[in-house]
């Protein structure tokens, strides 16, 4: 059996799969499967791979992400940081949806998921937007495009989840020969690599969002300042702007590992919850773990099937084939930036996060790493590109938040939102053209 | 056949120039009718989920840490009982004598897998970003980096610190955060690692000699006919010869790159023998049953000429 | 009583999942303030906390079986005749069935026939066959909740809405006037991490 047969057979039977409405996970399994029979490798294999996947302690920082986003929003910690940017608003033109973008930008920092990011925003900003005489649509629309700074800016569970894809994959020696030593890979580095990345895609958000306000006639307050309001949201405030000074702090010290500042956000939230908001019950608690469990059991089950699938692709040299192929078009870097981050934004359309990094890091990387790419650079411009797709259609999961909360029909959100997503898409492309932007953090601070 | 072979180290690394060696070996000696492709870093598995896969037969070959085959095979766990080897020769000689053979029989009886030969990896020594460690009471205060293996963690304890077990993955982040001071592996592996560039001290330690097997699955191997059979052998016992060679003479010249390219300061103990009593008298006897009993060690100790216990 | 047990039964794997979920979080954080607080590391924390982890996993990814909230590409759903979704649903079910049958059958076979039985974990020193065995019970389990899902869909008409779903629904039954703050239907929405099934219902609406 050749290369073809074998891509035809693993890529064949899972788009079939897919397209039948199979699970992700078994789509990728069946055709690991059938891809094994076909090469007379014994399929018992995968027994190992299933319990080696999952069993790393670096993936932990996924559950305890999760638990830690779903306590803080309990504990009341998630509002208060979105009524501290709400008293930003201010004056402006298109201030109070400015506000709207700072605050996904402030929640984004203590969770790391794109639609918890827009619900909890969405849940208080757009009635603030409609109460300032903003339409419906348009409020809902900038708060489903902000939606995915959640998994931009850190922490991030996308980033997790392309970090440990990225560790297990080995530099091609060609690549090394060719290009020098590569930067190895590391959780903490993603993390500290995607704050400018972050601050680009919102600042790029901010300014349409300027001009489009502008055009609509949004003006803010004439009253200007609201100071009090704002000295009250701080002091209400104060112990959920320390949440994410203990995440991002704790880990960017190195006090921390990632997920071990998972961990002790976990516990942080809970002392503020219990003893400080006093806004945390039993029932929460008991809600926030089965959510944790349902979510994490079903990202993992797709992790297992995606190793095997990856190790299938790795095992066959196909990542190679692509990479020779890709080159053998264009050799331009720019574009075959264009190529990968078309891809992507093509597949975020129709595919949940982070079963396509899982999917796509064995086959992408390979080939970032045969042109030069930092791999810590094409990480950060992988889930940039990705978080695009949370306002997408078809499958835009922030735009269906959005548009559940506000009332207005899923067609009229997405139209609203699709200037955002092409405005994201253009600074996805600046992040990529200019690796400083992703790497200079990293290196400042001696990563 | 174009065999798959698990390598735990990645380009550079002991274990890699070993299988490499093999691979060539095993090459000309079939007419190019059978060679191996190395999947380095683990690519394929830890190196102890790649015995597992051996052992059923959907591996043909891994290079692994000794102390990663031990759990399958618990007689192999000899070879890392702390100072059981003073210097290379004597690691050398053991695993190509009469011990060897009997390790690989024990092996292939306990976990279906044949050691076809070693690769010398050096001793581990120990290296910080604290301070100069030249006696044992230096250790004090210091969080060392050591694999998840009890062995190890019980040498530790017996002089003085509680070790902090933590992932091979998570190493380098974590003494460049100094989440912990210092680790120990062999010279090459600081090298191949970059750990000069995390790390500032260096002390000259001999209390574990990497010893790490080229292991083939049985399953495989028998599928073979005599002359591919007689070939893997051979290839893996010439394997071991290079593996010999090139650590003697790569290990100096590593040494002086570390200090010439990333300024560390190499440090020798001036109490060792301290080392060794405290490992010896307090870890030894937890393991003499896993290893099948005192008498196998004496013997070992014998056959090296050194006192028996 | 004996309802009481099946309920606490038809839920087991979500009470397994939140004892190790809370246990391996408070074991890592009592390993941390033991580090930082006291220089002393426990040498066994990190793999227990990992096997219990895993342990999580697989009974969790059981779980999400049993709420259907398994990931699927569904828009195309849309583009095709009415009567083929629902057969597609059982029968990309099925082949999920037969799936975890096989899986079953091979770790079963690896757990009890093809394990080196010296194989233990390295600083616990519980046998490997013990903690690997999670993956024949989990995927059996597994499949349970699949039949008993397309049990309930097909004979007795009860739909699973998964937890996404449902959170949808709720949304859109409710009509937010100038929408009020911090309403119930708000909170619950708040935990929904990711809103894509919901948004197969939504389509569904809207197409
Ligand atoms: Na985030
Ligand atoms: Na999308």
């Amino acid at each position: 059996m050749d290369e073809s047969g074998i891509v035809m057979i693993l890529f064949g039977s899972f788009l079939v799969l897919l397209v039948m409405g199979a699970p992700v996970t078994v789509a990728l399994g069946v055709s690991a499967m059938a891809s094994f029979i076909a090469l007379d490798e014994n399929p018992i294999k995968l027994v190992q791979i299933a319990f080696t996947s999952v069993g790393s302690f670096p993936l932990m920082a996924l559950p305890a992400f999760i638990l830690a986003g779903a306590l803080m929003e309990a504990a009341g910690i998630s509002k208060r940081l979105v009524a501290l940017a709400e008293s930003f608003a201010g004056p402006f033109t298109g201030g109070i949806s400015a506000a709207a973008v700072l605050a996904c930008m402030f929640f984004g920092a203590i969770s790391g998921s794109g639609p918890a990011t827009t619900a909890a925003v969405g849940m208080l900003m757009i009635p603030a937007m409609v109460k300032r005489g903003y339409e419906k649509g348009y409020a809902s629309a900038i708060t489903a495009s902000s939606g995915g700074l959640g998994i931009i800016i850190p922490p991030s569970i996308p980033m997790v989840i392309f970090g440990i894809s990225a560790i297990g994959l080995a530099v091609p020696p060609e690549a090394i020969e060719q290009h020098g030593e590569f930067q190895s890979v590391s959780i903490t580095k993603l993390f500290v690599a995607g704050v400018i990345p972050g601050l680009v895609v919102s600042c790029s958000l901010l300014l349409l969002n300027y001009i489009r306000c502008k055009k609509a006639g949004y003006l803010g307050t004439e009253e200007g300042w609201d100071f009090e309001q704002i000295g009250q949201a701080f002091k209400h405030g104060f112990w959920s702007i320390l949440a994410p000074l203990v995440i991002l702090g704790g880990i960017y010290s190195g006090f921390f590992t990632p997920t071990e500042s998972a961990i002790v956000a976990i516990f942080y939230t809970l002392f503020v919850g219990v003893f400080i908001h006093k806004e945390l019950s039993w029932d929460d608690i008991f809600r926030s773990l089965e959510t944790t469990t349902w979510l994490s059991g079903r990202v993992l089950l797709i992790l297992f099937t995606a190793t095997v699938f990856g190790r299938l692709l790795v095992e066959n040299q196909i990542p190679a084939i692509v990479a020779e192929s890709m080159l053998s078009l264009t050799d331009n870097l720019y574009l075959i930036w264009g190529l990968i981050i078309g891809f992507l934004l093509f597949v975020g359309m129709f595919m949940e996060t982070l079963a396509a990094i899982m999917i796509l890091t064995p086959v992408l990387l390979p080939v970032a790493y045969s042109l030069g790419i930092d791999p810590v650079h094409f990480g950060i411009v992988m889930v940039c590109s990705l978080s695009i797709g949370f306002s997408t259609p078809p499958l835009g999961e922030n735009l269906f938040v959005a548009s559940g909360i506000s009332n207005v029909s899923l067609e009229e959100v997405t139209i609203k939102a699709l200037p955002f997503a092409l405005m994201s898409a253009l600074a996805v492309f600046v992040i990529a053209f200019f690796p400083e932007l992703t790497l200079f953090l990293p290196s400042f601070l001696g990563y | 056949a174009n065999f798959k072979m698990s390598v735990g180290d990645g380009e550079g690394s002991a274990q890699q120039v070993m299988g490499q060696k093999f691979a060539e070996l095993l090459a000309e000696k079939t007419d190019n009718k059978h060679t191996a492709k190395l999947f380095l870093n683990g690519l394929l598995g830890s190196e102890q989920d790649t015995v597992n896969a051996a052992s059923i037969g959907t591996l043909d070959f891994s290079v692994l840490a000794s102390n990663n085959l031990a759990p399958f095979s618990p007689t192999v766990g000899m070879l890392s009982l702390p100072y059981i080897f003073e210097n290379l020769d004597q690691a050398a000689k053991t695993v190509q004598g009469p011990v060897g053979t009997e390790l690989t029989e024990n092996t292939l009886r306990d976990a279906g897998v044949r050691i076809l030969g070693w690769t010398f990896s050096g001793f581990r020594v120990l290296s910080n970003s604290k301070k100069p460690v030249t006696q044992l009471s230096d250790l004090k205060g210091m969080v060392i980096r050591v694999p998840k293996n009890e062995i190890m963690i019980d040498t530790y304890k017996s002089w003085g610190i509680n070790p902090t077990p933590l992932a091979w993955t998570e190493t380098f982040t974590a003494l460049q955060q100094r989440v912990v001071d210092g680790q120990d592996t062999p010279y090459t592996t600081i090298y191949s690692m970059k750990f000069g560039e995390v790390q500032q001290y260096i002390t000259d330690l001999h209390y574990l000699f990497l010893l790490e097997p080229l292991i083939v699955s049985e399953a495989v191997f028998q599928d073979q006919n005599k002359k591919t059979q007689q070939a893997m052998l051979e290839a893996g016992k010439e394997a071991t010869a290079y593996s010999l060679d090139w650590l003697q003479e790569k290990e100096g010249q590593i040494k002086k790159e570390l200090v010439s390219k990333y300024g560390m300061e190499l440090n020798t103990l001036n109490d060792e023998a301290a080392w060794a009593e405290a490992a010896q008298k307090e870890v030894w006897p937890k393991f003499y049953d896993s290893v099948g009993g005192k008498d196998k060690i004496n013997a070992l100790l014998k056959s090296l000429g050194r006192n028996e216990i | 009583m004996g309802r009481k047990l099946l309920y606490f039964l038809d839920n087991i794997e979500s009470y397994i999942c939140r004892l190790l979920l809370a246990g391996f979080v408070t074991l890592l954080f009592a390993q941390i303030i033991s580090r930082q607080l006291f220089d002393y590391s426990f040498s066994w924390s990190e793999e227990l906390s990992v096997y219990m982890f895993v342990w999580f996993v697989f009974f969790g990814a059981s779980y999400a079986a049993k709420m259907a909230a398994h990931n699927r590409v569904t828009f195309q759903y849309k583009l095709m005749p009415a009567w083929l979704p629902p057969i597609l649903e059982v029968v990309t079910d099925l082949i999920w069935v037969a799936f975890n049958a096989y899986f079953v059958w091979l770790a079963y076979d690896f757990v009890f026939n093809r394990m080196n039985l010296f194989w233990k974990s390295q600083t616990l020193g519980i046998p490997m066959k013990y903690i690997y065995l999670i993956l024949p019970v989990a995927f059996a389990l597994m499949t349970f909740r699949i039949l008993q899902v397309n049990y309930n869909k097909l004979v007795k008409g009860k739909t699973v809405h998964a937890p996404d779903d449902i959170d949808m629904d709720e949304m859109l039954e409710y009509e937010p006037p100038g929408v009020s703050t911090g309403s119930s239907d708000g909170t619950k929405a708040m935990n929904q991490n990711d809103a894509d099934q919901a948004g197969k219902e939504q389509e569904v609406r809207h197409g």
